[in-house]
């Protein structure tokens, strides 16, 4: 068998993996294994109720729709087993692949974890993993720059905005953006980064009245 | 009809109150009177035209930045605004299909089609005005169309039960399936995935917290205006920053404007079926602007005396497209005030916006509040008439503003939706959401998943949910009872008869062929 379809191939693998996610969990495991859990001192949750047609429980309508998710994964599965496409228009074009993501995921996940055992908050594990990311793009996967370094830039801004004040964040947030395009102008950046802070301070801080820090916390 | 004019005058009424505003300057107050109600009409035209014009910047991305502000609004103000932008961008989208060849808005896709083969004749001018003049013949119909269909549709809405708005989202659904481009399983899929995604939370029946995973941040669900910054806002930013930049702006000057007597002779029959078929569409659930300019280039297409033109540059092919839009971008308010169902993703924020004024949308604000019903539809009246104003004589600050380029804008918009975001809860976590959304919406487009059904499953989900438990508990457990209440069945057939209609092979094809041609 050749997989004809790729972009269909990815999309059922992935839809079978939600609904069967989204379906397993109302479920929950079989009530043996949460006990034989319970005795090797793991926490393993139950499911939610189920409930009746009458009177539906919180796992009715989720395992109902994940089910038909899952089943119409697998229709679109199967169906990339027999397209007629032309190959052009089924391959797959990600600047990724799927052992980067997962790896993408753990580096956060890890470094999140660490930090919260470290610092008592998972905030500068977030940081550190956009840096280490970006890092990563920059030597192994030029091409997924855009997409890294968007997500970097948008979580720098949000994880310093409250230790750093709206206007150094950003900053920051427009100098690494600005890294994941395909022309990077250190002067033009600078302009364009000053400009946009005095703006969102004006009109965000002080005209709306969002009640976000302008400076740096250590200043005051 | 009389009882709708003086209704229409309230509504105007409201629009041009002065609002009193006291300004502390230099030790002494300043009291000075504002229509408070057009300046926020204006400043909401003015975003949606220059969102429009700018490609990549939606009015779903606008809208979700500016609702968290809105808190702080009067509710009428902050509604009219909303709503200007959502047209406006109707209008400031056409200009850069027709200037650039690139859709300024998702809505304008058919209109780059004749619109830029007009451009590049030397007609760009009277292709703008046949824009912005269809446009706002539209948005005048459909100002009228919203004041007369949305009282009695209300009045019925009123009857409605769980059954009956139940079968009413399937049928939004099936619709949103319908609007989406390729496969059909894969547009269900994705509605599906977005309902299961809206579960997550606390179950408002048991109390029980679903799909959280002890996180404290996912109790309360996951905030619309995250996904859609996410799907729509990063996904989009990084998908235009993967395609080398490749703009052809038209830098030469546009110049005489005003169409020829030859050119109003063939657009007013575009204009004024594209009116009706737009206004039509937009009432629809999951219609709204896109479908309605769809729908109006295909008819247009069919019946058009010059369908031969097509393609080449026919002033019928930008007329009717560009009333469609604006005619279905207003109409789509019809299901929001009148049934409290969001057709699409915009007002889906609008809906956001009114619950967070404490307003919950439904057949009951026009009775509680005419005031915020009737004023919200007349302003709509009044910003089609500055949407002219802005659109026709300003129209070379429009054009300028097309050489900015990308490099510059998307830092721009980040920064926008990072304050956005952030500030609906002071906390970064909204933040991490949407860019977990981000990565998913770029999946997602990378492997042909269209993100708008997703959205609006999304948005649908516990809404549906509570209705389909509530309609069940009456019922006893007896699933009949969908189809043997007999608006609820009529809904469930529509969506039945619309489902077997795409999925009749001949149809299909028709349908892939549109799709085809206009990307």
């Amino acid at each position: 068998m050749q997989v004809k379809n790729e972009k269909d191939f990815w999309a059922g693998l992935m839809f079978i993996a939600f609904g069967l996610a989204f379906a397993l969990i109302a479920v929950g495991p079989p009530a043996a294994l949460v006990e034989l859990g319970r005795q090797l001192g793991w926490k393993i949750q139950y499911g939610y109720p189920m409930g009746s047609a009458v009177r539906m429980g919180p796992a009715y309508f989720p395992t109902v729709l994940g089910g038909l998710l899952a089943v119409l994964g697998a229709i679109v599965f199967v169906r990339s087993f027999f397209s007629k496409l032309p190959r052009a228009a089924t391959a797959v074009q990600m600047s990724f692949n799927l052992a980067d993501l997962a790896i993408g995921v753990a580096v956060y996940a890890l470094l999140a974890w660490l930090s919260k055992r470290v610092f008592g908050t998972a905030d500068w594990g977030m940081m550190a993993g956009s840096v280490v990311l970006a890092a990563l793009a920059f030597v192994y996967r030029p091409k997924a720059k855009p997409i890294v370094l968007i997500v970097a830039s948008a979580m720098v801004f949000a994880y310093l905005l409250k230790p750093l004040g709206l206007v150094a964040s950003s900053i920051l947030l427009v100098f690494v953006a600005a890294l994941g395009g395909h022309e990077y102008r250190t002067k033009e950046v600078a302009i364009l980064a000053v400009v946009l802070a005095i703006f969102s301070v004006l009109v965000f801080v002080k005209g709306l009245t969002l009640p976000f820090p302008v400076w740096p916390a250590f200043l005051q | 009809m009389e009882g709708i004019v003086g209704k229409l005058g309230l509504g105007f009424e409201v629009v041009f109150t002065l609002k009193q505003f006291d300004w502390e300057l230099f030790g002494t107050t300043l009291a000075v009177k504002l229509p408070f109600n057009v300046l926020m009409c204006l400043i909401g035209a003015l975003l949606g035209t220059l969102i429009g014009v700018l490609p990549g910047v939606g009015p779903v991305a606008t809208i979700a930045m500016l609702l968290p502000i809105t808190f702080n609004l009067d509710p009428i103000g902050a509604l009219i605004m909303l709503a200007g932008i959502y047209y406006g961008a109707q209008y400031g989208g056409s200009t850069t299909a027709i200037l650039v060849n690139l859709p300024g808005e998702s809505s304008s896709v058919v209109t780059c089609l004749d619109g830029y083969q007009m451009a590049r004749r030397g007609r760009a001018g009277p292709a703008l005005a046949t824009a912005a003049l269809g446009s706002f013949f539209a948005g005048c119909f459909a100002t009228l169309v919203v004041a007369l269909f949305a009282p009695p549709l209300a009045e019925v809405a009123l009857k409605f039960g769980p059954a009956e708005y139940f079968s009413l989202m399937v049928l939004g659904l099936v619709a949103a399936v319908v609007l989406a481009h390729g496969s059909l399983v894969k547009a269900v899929a994705m509605v599906i995935l977005g309902l299961l995604l809206g579960l997550v939370g606390t179950d408002v029946n048991s109390g029980v917290l679903r799909f959280a995973f002890g996180i404290p941040e996912l109790a309360d669900g996951i905030g619309f205006v995250v996904v859609a910054m996410g799907m729509f806002g990063i996904a989009e930013i990084v998908t235009n920053l993967e395609q080398a930049e490749k703009r052809e702006v038209f830098t030469k000057k546009v110049s005489h404007l005003w169409p020829t007597r030859e050119d109003f002779r063939r657009m007013m029959p575009a204009v004024l079926r594209g009116t009706f078929l737009g206004s039509a569409l937009g009432i629809l659930p999951g219609g709204g602007a896109l479908l309605a300019s769809f729908g109006a280039y295909t008819l247009e297409k069919k019946v058009s005396r010059y369908a031969h033109e097509f393609g080449q540059g026919a002033i019928e092919g930008v007329a009717a497209p560009e009333s469609a839009n604006n005619a279905g971008a207003q109409t789509s308010f019809i299901p929001l005030l009148t049934l409290g169902i969001p057709s699409n993703a915009v007002m889906a924020l609008m809906i956001g916006a009114m619950m967070i004024q404490g307003i919950a949308p439904g057949p009951q604000v026009m009775e509680q509040r005419p005031q915020l019903f009737w004023g919200m539809i007349a302003s709509m009246w009044v910003g089609n008439l500055m949407l002219v104003i802005l659109n026709l004589p300003l129209i070379g600050m429009w054009i300028k503003l097309l050489t900015v380029p990308y490099r510059l804008l998307y830092p721009t918009i980040l920064l926008f939706m990072g304050i956005g975001v952030f500030s609906l809860s002071n906390n970064p976590f909204d933040v991490l959401i949407m860019a977990f959304f981000g990565v998913l919406g770029y999946i997602c487009v990378k492997l042909e998943c269209e993100p708008a059904p997703m959205i609006l499953g999304f948005i649908l989900g516990p809404l549906m949910e509570e209705n389909l438990r509530r309609a069940m508990l009456l019922a006893r457990g007896d699933a009949l009872v969908f189809v043997q209440k007999p608006i609820s069945a009529a809904f469930l057939l529509a969506a039945l008869v619309l489902l077997a209609l795409i999925a009749a092979p001949n149809i299909r094809k028709k349908r892939e062929q549109v799709f085809v041609e206009e990307t």
